[in-house]
């Protein structure tokens, strides 16, 4: 039994190995990598010349289009992020109820989800188009408009629909992680709550909402990281353009390293990034922990 | 009285909950139907001026004629190659971590869990320039089996995640008797926890290959032979530079999608539990 001491005390990290191989050279060693390549002057064909301290930070933040990237991607972040949450909420009380084809439904909600978001973003590339969009021939034959309408005059109108397909893809992740919090709810608390005379809504925010927190807080978490680093939406639709009106950090950075050969910049924009989310993390590491206090 | 107005009130209630239940499912299937019924128009119907909802004639031919136009065949292999090859790897490589992670007590467990989250904040866009250059020095830039493995990579944190959900939720006592007769931990993880966890080994596995199989911004930078694309990124051929040939873009599309919303469906109940259930527990 002795002998097998010194084993028994690396066997768990060995047990680990193959999975931190994996991680480590295809996600470490590229993290290292764009590192590396924010702080060193890259030539056109991608080779590393020297060192060169922050000069490709402050060739970013000195650009104007940089400032415009940033907004927009917070834009992006919020608008999607928040409205997903507070509909994909909405959806999962409703879906909670009991009613006809009920699976039926929660399988159809899920079908954005189960969708490339490359395939997503080009259906409805083709909605809104305004010469020949599926979205005009619809409203044209149920007789609310009788000419096609232009539904992106302006690159924020493009934005905006952007931002909508981005919703309609994330409400599936919100809507299922609240449910699966709703239904490990105990019914006893409702019925206790009905007995003492509360109403809905009480029940609502006394009951429910504390209850599927945590749900929400994995989905909402989860879904800030995805959604900023959301790429074939925008990519689809209108590749950022005009003039960096529609980029987000991610489709900035990708036209840089891989349009532009300008990797070191691409590389300080993903660093940049890589920055705000970890301040975003922090800030709710800081906030979930003092709530725990109080 | 009273009676009569709660019996109205819910009356109404029910009716606004199947009008707002039958929006969805509409605005849901829309561009489903979209695609659909694109697919089989012809380009000028398309491109007509005076547009229709439904096809004048259906013209099924194009879900034929798109294997022909494009190497949609060779693209659907790829996408099976990339998503089933980096969904086993994914697999081998997590299971045995999220068994340690589950059973077994160690220094620093805590930190790695930690990482396998943090490792969740760096998608692949934001790396592709690391990944460009690793890739370069293996020299699997334009290589299939690149793929496979960047894939299987940021694939594993949720792996991980949700398989130590499933083994946590597992009483570990069976092994426990198993260990005691003298069977050793890999063949009590094999022959005893293995087949208990099937259902959630399984909705790690297709949900490691929906991800693998959907993925775009990867294969987008990394693969330039056209033979090798998978199916995502091959199908943007019928978006062409002057004209986009929407029929067969769709058509392609629906192939593409069909399979996996099937895969989906049947794992929706499993999946979120298991998302959510494996952090609560430390």
């Amino acid at each position: 039994m002795k002998k097998k001491k010194p084993f028994a005390a690396v066997e768990p990290y060995l047990w680990l190995l193959p999975s931190i191989l994996l991680m480590t050279v295809f996600i470490l060693f590229p993290i290292f990598e764009v590192f590396r390549t924010s702080m060193s002057e890259v030539s056109k064909a991608g080779l590393i010349k020297g060192f060169c301290g922050l000069d490709n930070f402050t060739k970013v933040l000195r650009g104007s289009t940089f400032k415009l990237v940033l907004h927009n991607t917070i834009v992006w972040t919020v608008a999607v992020v928040v409205i997903s949450t507070v509909f994909g909420f909405i959806l999962a009380l409703v879906l909670n109820n009991k009613f006809r084809c009920r699976k039926a439904v929660r399988a159809i909600v899920v079908f954005p989800w189960a969708t490339s978001l490359i395939i997503q973003a080009g259906v409805w590339k083709f909605i809104i188009d305004k010469d020949y969009g599926a979205l005009n021939t619809l409203l044209m034959k149920i007789g609310l408009i009788s000419s096609p309408v232009n539904w992106t005059p302006t690159p924020q109108a493009y934005f905006a629909w952007e931002i909508f397909v981005g919703i309609f893809v994330t409400v599936p992740f919100v809507t299922f992680c609240v449910l699966s919090g709703l239904q490990s709810i105990d019914n006893s608390y409702y019925e206790a709550a009905t007995v003492d005379g509360a109403n809905y809504w009480q029940k609502l925010f006394k009951i429910t909402l504390p209850l599927v927190k945590s749900s929400l807080t994995v989905s909402t978490v989860l879904n800030i990281i995805y959604v900023f680093n959301s790429f074939p939406i925008i990519w689809t639709i209108t590749k950022g353009d005009p003039a960096s009106r529609t980029d987000t950090l991610v489709t900035y950075l990708y036209k840089l390293a891989f349009y532009k050969g300008k990797s070191g910049e691409a590389a300080a924009v993903s660093v940049i990034g890589f920055l705000i989310l970890c301040l975003c993390a922090s800030i709710y590491m800081v906030v979930s922990l003092r709530k725990e206090e109080e | 009285m009273n009676n009569h107005t709660r019996g109205t009130k819910h009356v109404i209630l029910r009716v606004l909950l199947y009008l707002f239940v039958i929006l969805v499912v509409l605005v849901t299937l829309y561009p489903y139907f979209v695609m659909f019924t694109t697919a089989a128009k012809s380009r000028a119907e398309i491109y007509s001026t005076d547009g229709t909802l439904l096809p004048i004639h259906w013209l099924w031919q194009n879900f034929k004629d798109i294997w022909t136009l494009a190497p949609l065949s060779r693209y659907f292999i790829n996408s099976l190659i990339v998503a089933g090859g980096s969904t086993l790897i994914a697999i081998i490589c997590g299971i045995p971590a999220a068994y340690a992670l589950a059973r077994m007590k160690f220094k620093g467990k805590k930190i790695f869990l930690g990482i396998v989250i943090i490792s969740q904040m760096f998608a692949p866009v934001v790396l592709l320039v690391g990944i460009y250059k690793i890739m370069s020095t293996f020299g699997m830039t334009d290589s299939l089996v690149g793929l496979v493995f960047i894939n299987a990579a940021f694939n594993q944190a949720f792996a991980i995640w949700l398989l130590r959900g499933t083994f946590i939720s597992i009483s570990p006592e069976m092994e426990q008797a198993a260990t005691v007769d003298g069977c050793g931990k890999v063949s009590a993880l094999i022959r005893i926890l293995l087949p208990v966890a099937a259902p959630g080994i399984v909705t790690a596995l297709i949900f490691v290959f929906i991800n693998a199989w959907n993925e775009y911004t990867v294969a987008l930078t990394l693969i330039s032979t056209d033979v090798l694309k998978p199916l995502t990124v091959g199908i943007t051929i019928f978006n062409g530079y002057n004209m986009v040939e929407w029929q067969y873009l769709f058509a392609s599309s629906l192939f593409a999608t069909v399979p996996v919303i099937i895969l989906f469906v049947l794992i929706e109940k499993h999946l979120v539990g298991g998302l959510t259930s494996g952090g609560v527990k430390g």
